[in-house]
């Protein structure tokens, strides 16, 4: 699996990035004012794992996120206003305002949902790639967890049951080098979270998280695995995220020099750029354009989720299982 | 005065050895776990042939964590383990820790560094560290220059040349490098075994997994029995790693001429052979593509494009190396591990 992307496909990668990044900057502005209900953890910096992966996938492919899910989102297809709604508490969000940030899912695009519960997706997407197994289909499942949730008994157990059941599953470690704020390299045995796929018998590689192509190649060989009936694999992206593991997190246990070098001299859409525009692959003039109507997209966003209406009140008890008199 | 411990660096990359190719083809993994292993079995070597003290570059996937924690164990003190100092370096996780831990040790006079890579671990290295010999441990995926052997061998043939036993022109080998320039960015970068042309415009992923992604190679040696690039020139216009020259092959799907060769471990490719040929050192090719990325010694470093005009070049100024089978055949000849009877391990200390 290699690089040979069209321009099409290639600008549609660094608009999914660019709507990523810039849909969390303007949420980092805007929970600050207190109009945002619950909490927000921001995927800036991390936008090309998901872009790499999604470039694969179709909507028929199952993703199940973690909390740190807008950008799987976007990249999934979901619609944004949707999602600012829905991070709003509003009647017109993609679950009519019942999720919020860390619940957001959209089932017409195959997003499961975000997850509150450290490493609960991983169970999820393994009974999604059962399904598709039954059904004979080639979708595939693709969860993805951070460093944190790669300690998790649940991950261990989705890992264990689609490597013996031999699922279209794939298991993304995007580690971010802190599970809230406990460093990654003090709390993962083995440190590479990719050398323990070798303990389920599955693939395992290690990725550079900040060069989208870099994941995108891994994502495909690993994904055309998946279709063609070869069993579950794991990816490790190492990347960073840009703020706080949530939004208010003061960060006093990181090196903010580490941090400002990795922004300014690694970052994820900066590498995109300089490298497409240094092969004569895209014009500066085409990334400069989607970056002002992603500009324009996320403005807009924001100015009608905030006049969107709230949830009735009458809607607390529809959409549950259990009928109230 | 003093005499200076008898001081021996390792540098083991935490990175190598899980790269794409675990999906691709079927590579193994090495573990950091593994590789904390193989330190400790250099260091029982490095001990009972005299060096007194060892470097080692921390590292942010526990393989110092581990090794520290072993040295002060039993096992450590029985096999009378040389001085642990672990280099604490900035670490960015990044090949420059590698170029950053050699460049120290060579400050600090090593008489030896031991590697645990591959290829390109090896070539970050070299590039640091001048004439210090070299002692090679294959810990990555398609290894051509360091020789997959095991440690504790390879650990006592370094430690006895190290102590000055081993005669230079016994233990020592000059290897071949080519050095790949570009002008207009300054470049000036080696490789120890082979340097490809991909039509591929990014780095991305690194490895080179298709044929139809390969459209030149340049080696310095090539074996019959190599895996990886440089296996298409050892099954097609072989050479040796002693030879002064080197050897060049140009590919194109639609060749007449096609060659079945392993590209990674599992992976046999078929490869168009347009033309093969010697390299002879001293001249600079440029490559025939306009723009891509040239991989060297297996992953894809550097993207060109119309404007550059890299040039690939081989010559005889590559790193000193440890020849471990003839150091070994020394050792043997001259009875180098013969032990008397007041050294602990001797049968008669022993108790039973």
């Amino acid at each position: 699996m290699t690089t040979h992307l069209s321009a099409e496909q290639l600008l549609h990668a660094y608009r999914v990035m660019r709507t990523i990044r810039v849909f969390e900057e303007r949420l980092h502005i805007e929970f600050a004012t207190g109009e945002i209900p619950g909490f927000v953890h921001l995927y800036a910096g991390e936008e090309a794992s998901a872009a790499g992966v999604m470039a694969h996938l179709r909507d028929d492919d199952c993703i199940a996120s973690n909390h740190r899910g807008h950008g799987h989102c976007i990249a999934k297809g979901v619609d944004v206003h949707g999602m600012m709604a829905e991070i709003y508490g509003k009647k017109t969000g993609v679950c009519q305002g019942k999720g919020g940030s860390m619940h957001i899912a959209d089932l017409s695009k195959g997003m499961l949902g975000a997850n509150g519960i450290v490493g609960a997706g991983a169970p999820l997407v393994a009974g999604a790639a059962l399904a598709a197994k039954l059904k004979g289909t080639d979708a595939v499942a693709v969860v993805f967890f951070g460093d944190g949730a790669s300690n998790e008994g649940a991950v261990f157990e989705a890992m264990n049951l689609a490597a013996i059941m031999n699922l279209p599953c794939i298991f993304v470690a995007e580690n971010n080098g802190y599970a809230e704020a406990t460093a990654s390299n003090w709390s993962v045995s083995c440190d590479h979270i990719a050398d323990r796929a070798a303990g389920f018998g599955m693939p395992g590689v290690t990725v550079d998280g900040f060069d989208f192509f870099a994941v995108h190649e891994a994502a495909g060989a690993a994904v055309a695995r998946a279709r063609a009936g070869e069993g579950p694999s794991l990816i490790e992206v190492k990347l960073t995220r840009y703020y706080g593991h949530f939004e208010g997190d003061a960060q006093t246990y990181r090196d903010m020099d580490e941090l400002k070098e990795m922004r300014e001299v690694r970052d994820c859409l900066k590498q995109f750029r300089d490298h497409t525009v240094a092969a004569g692959l895209l014009d500066i003039s085409q990334l400069d354009d989607i970056d002002g109507e992603v500009e324009r997209q996320i403005e807009d966003s924001v100015i009608k989720a905030k006049s969107d209406p709230k949830p009735p009140a009458a809607d607390l008890l529809a959409d549950v299982y259990v009928s109230y008199p | 005065m003093n005499r200076p411990p008898l001081t021996v660096g390792i540098i083991p990359n935490p990175a190598s050895g899980r790269d794409l190719r675990r999906l691709t083809a079927n590579a193994g993994l090495f573990s950091s776990t593994d590789k904390a292993s193989v330190v400790q079995r250099l260091l029982g070597a490095f001990g009972a042939t005299g060096i007194q003290r060892v470097l080692l570059p921390t590292d942010m996937t526990g393989i110092a964590a581990a090794v520290l924690k072993a040295s002060r164990g039993r096992h450590a003190r029985d096999n009378r383990w040389p001085e642990l100092e672990i280099l604490d370096i900035r670490l960015r996780q990044t090949v420059e820790d590698t170029r950053l831990a050699a460049h120290l040790m060579a400050e600090r006079g090593v008489a030896l560094i031991a590697v645990l890579g591959g290829d390109g671990t090896h070539k970050a290295v070299a590039a640091e560290v001048g004439d210090i010999p070299l002692l090679t441990l294959s810990t990555g995926t398609n290894n051509a220059f360091p020789e997959l052997r095991e440690a504790t061998g390879a650990g006592l043939a370094g430690g006895l040349f190290a102590s000055g036993r081993i005669p230079p022109e016994i233990g020592l080998r000059r290897n071949k490098r080519l050095l790949v320039r570009e002008a207009r960015r300054g470049l000036c970068e080696w490789a120890l075994v082979d340097v490809a042309v991909s039509p591929l415009r990014f780095v991305g992923g690194r490895a080179i997994s298709r044929a139809e992604d390969l459209a030149e190679v340049f080696v310095t040696f090539a074996e019959p029995h190599a895996i990886g690039l440089s296996a298409l020139c050892g099954l097609w216009c072989p050479v040796s790693r002693q030879a002064p020259e080197g050897a060049w092959m140009r590919l194109h799907p639609e060749a007449r001429d096609a060659l079945l060769a392993p590209l990674a471990p599992g992976l046999l490719q078929g490869c168009g052979v347009v033309a093969a040929g010697t390299l002879e050192p001293g001249v600079a090719h440029a490559p025939s593509l306009n723009g891509g990325t040239l991989a060297l010694d297996g992953e894809r470093e550097i993207a060109f494009a119309a404007g550059d005009r890299p040039t690939v070049t081989l010559d005889s100024h590559g790193p000193l190396s440890i020849d471990v089978e003839a150091a070994l055949a020394y050792a043997a000849r001259h009875r180098l591990l013969s032990i008397g009877r007041e050294h602990p391990q001797h049968p008669v200390n022993l108790s039973c």
